[in-house]
């Protein structure tokens, strides 16, 4: 209480209610800056996107002949098709994004130069990993659909 | 009544003088006590120093690059502002707009040469400036955190160099940002989280066109002009530019002090670490390094008015010749609009990042996050590391050959890098020779 002492015998009258609206605007203010990023931060991360869905079908099986590999570039799929399995290797190199084209090899990137082999397994260039495989499933309908969000094993086809 | 009258009609007659005087608060100078006042009491020359010294004068000393940036800032502002008009950030009509500034917008073509190639000569500036700094021994205390603050304001170039590289929306731009921003989604733990709030969206689109505009119109520079104010006041409050030991040491602050009576409140002994309780210091003891008084001039000084003024108009000068001379001549180049499926190969970033581009093409986490990383992280801490006091304010001061040895090795293998990625990488990032 020594210190009360001596803050009474001050010139300044009030000191403990300054100190508490000190105190109280400093957390407030504080609060609201952390909040306000918070909230900034959820405000700019999209909810929804105006992109291309990443499920979307492709066409009926027949226009995939057996032994093609057909690269659609707008989706970023390669569409592979041997005897009657169907699949589906993502184009978009695992380096640093940009689209791999098919080549005699394989697939091939113009960035950076990746290579990768018909697998999408790499084979020489900075890929870091193999590209990606997605799930392919014959709607109702008839078409064949592909999944993007659905990430499956190298060498998973799905029987047409 | 003719009393009013004549008072009145002497108003008139003497409005134009007290108009004039009301803006311009001293005539033009033509006294040391007037050109002192010129400097302290314009609000637009007030950030000047009275006096300066003569070696922050010598063009040989700071060859003007920290200006020369500020100047090209100015242009960039000028222009970019203009350019505002006519562009729309949109996938379907920014590349239209493009065309339209060389088909129907007066200037349009000269305006849009001006500001690529003044983002060009500010980051190479920007960065010279920072070599400047750093041969010259100028991060040495006090200035320590300005050195950090300069390295922010090198980022913060990069970036709005970067975001509005995206915004004509041709090939150039599209696949440019699709390399950048795939080297921010390999940092670890949160790469992949930034790449998708800086582009909106799963992959480049729209959203990342938009959100590259806001940044780069309103945000990046907003921070940009407060750092270069901040940077500019601490050049000011730690005594101007670096200057070499032998003139700052002998010289002591004048320093008022009058006896108090009642101990020093507790403010002055927690600024000024040579207070003692008796002793209450003014202002200037708390202002660091020399302090230059009128009747007291310091030799190697001068006036700021007009000897600072003067080359700062001249620098201007020459910078804005330099961008209209070089606007003149090259046009900023425009690529093919976008085409998602058709990467041109190779697919190369602006040239100051194609140093990062070539190390990316060895391993992308080392090349894009790993050792850029630790490079920053060096240089912000450089001046907190490197604690020697000598050779400070000349340039490649014998006493700093080991640190100024490392930093030349850093700065030419970055060039090296860049010339590499710029004229030795051909299809698919092979080894070409240019010749």
């Amino acid at each position: 209480m020594g210190a009360t002492a001596t803050e009474a015998r001050s010139t300044e009258p009030q000191v403990g209610r300054r100190r508490f609206l000190g105190w109280l605007s400093g957390v407030g203010i504080a609060g609201s800056a952390i909040l306000g990023s918070v909230a900034t931060f959820f405000f700019i991360r999209p909810r929804t996107t105006y992109g291309q869905p990443n499920r979307f079908k492709i066409g009926r099986p027949e226009e995939f002949p057996p032994g093609s590999r057909i690269a659609l570039d707008p989706k970023r799929v390669c569409i592979v098709r041997e005897g009657n399995k169907v699949a589906a290797i993502s184009t978009t190199c695992t380096h640093l994004g940009c689209i791999v084209a098919p080549s005699a090899t394989g697939f091939q990137c113009p960035c950076h130069g990746s290579r990768f082999d018909v697998d999408g397994n790499v084979t020489g260039g900075p890929a870091p990993k193999a590209l990606a495989w997605y799930a392919v499933t014959l709607t109702p309908s008839g078409e064949l659909e592909v999944d993007k969000d659905n990430e499956i094993q190298t060498g998973s086809y799905l029987s047409v | 009544m003719s009393k009013e009258q004549t008072s009145v009609g002497k108003s008139l007659v003497e409005l134009p003088a007290n108009v004039t005087r009301s803006i311009f608060r001293n005539p033009l100078p033509a006294s040391d006590r007037g050109r002192a006042a010129t400097s302290f009491t314009n609000f637009f020359l007030h950030i000047q120093p009275v006096r300066v010294s003569r070696q922050a004068l010598r063009p040989s000393y700071t060859m003007g690059l920290g200006l020369i940036s500020f100047f090209l800032f100015g242009i960039l502002t000028v222009t970019g502002v203009l350019l505002m008009f006519y562009y729309v950030p949109s996938t379907t009509q920014a590349y239209e707009r493009m065309l339209d500034l060389r088909s129907s917008v007066a200037f349009g073509v000269i305006l849009r040469n001006m500001h690529r190639w003044s983002a060009h000569g500010m980051v190479a500036c920007v960065f010279l400036h920072m070599c400047r700094v750093f041969f010259t021994g100028s991060y040495k205390p006090p200035r320590e955190f300005n050195w950090v603050i300069g390295v922010c304001l090198f980022g913060l170039t990069l970036l709005s160099s970067f975001t509005g590289y995206l915004l004509p929306w041709d090939q150039l731009a599209f696949w440019a940002i699709t390399v950048g921003t795939s080297i921010a989604g390999y940092a670890p733990f949160v790469g992949k989280a930034i790449k998708f709030i800086l582009l909106g969206d799963a992959t480049v689109g729209q959203e990342a066109l938009l959100r590259f505009y806001v940044l780069h119109v309103v945000v990046l520079p907003l921070v940009l002009t407060i750092f270069v104010a901040v940077h500019f006041w601490r050049i000011r409050k730690d005594g101007g530019l670096a200057k070499p030991e032998s003139e700052v040491a002998p010289k002591r602050i004048p320093v008022h002090v009058e006896i108090q009576d009642e101990p020093a409140p507790a403010l002055s002994t927690a600024s000024v670490a040579v207070a003692t309780p008796v002793r209450r210091f003014t202002i200037q003891g708390l202002v660091r390094g020399p302090l230059v008084k009128v009747g007291k001039l310091e030799e190697d000084t001068v006036f700021s008015w007009p000897n600072l003024l003067v080359a700062e108009l001249f620098v201007l000068l020459l910078t804005i010749a330099g961008v209209l001379l070089v606007s003149f001549f090259f046009n900023a180049p425009l690529e093919q609009p976008v085409n998602v499926m058709h990467p041109p190969n190779p697919a190369k970033a602006p040239w100051y990042f194609l140093g990062l581009q070539e190390q990316v093409s060895y391993s992308a986490f080392w090349g894009g996050i790993g050792v850029p990383g630790i490079e920053v992280l060096l240089l912000l801490l450089l001046p907190y590391i490197d604690r020697g006091k000598e050779g400070v304010g000349r340039w490649f001061a014998r006493q700093r050959i080991l640190a100024n040895s490392i930093f030349l090795l850093f700065v030419l293998v970055n060039i090296y890098l860049i010339v590499i990625g710029t004229f030795f990488r051909g299809a698919n990032w092979q080894f070409v020779s240019p010749f």
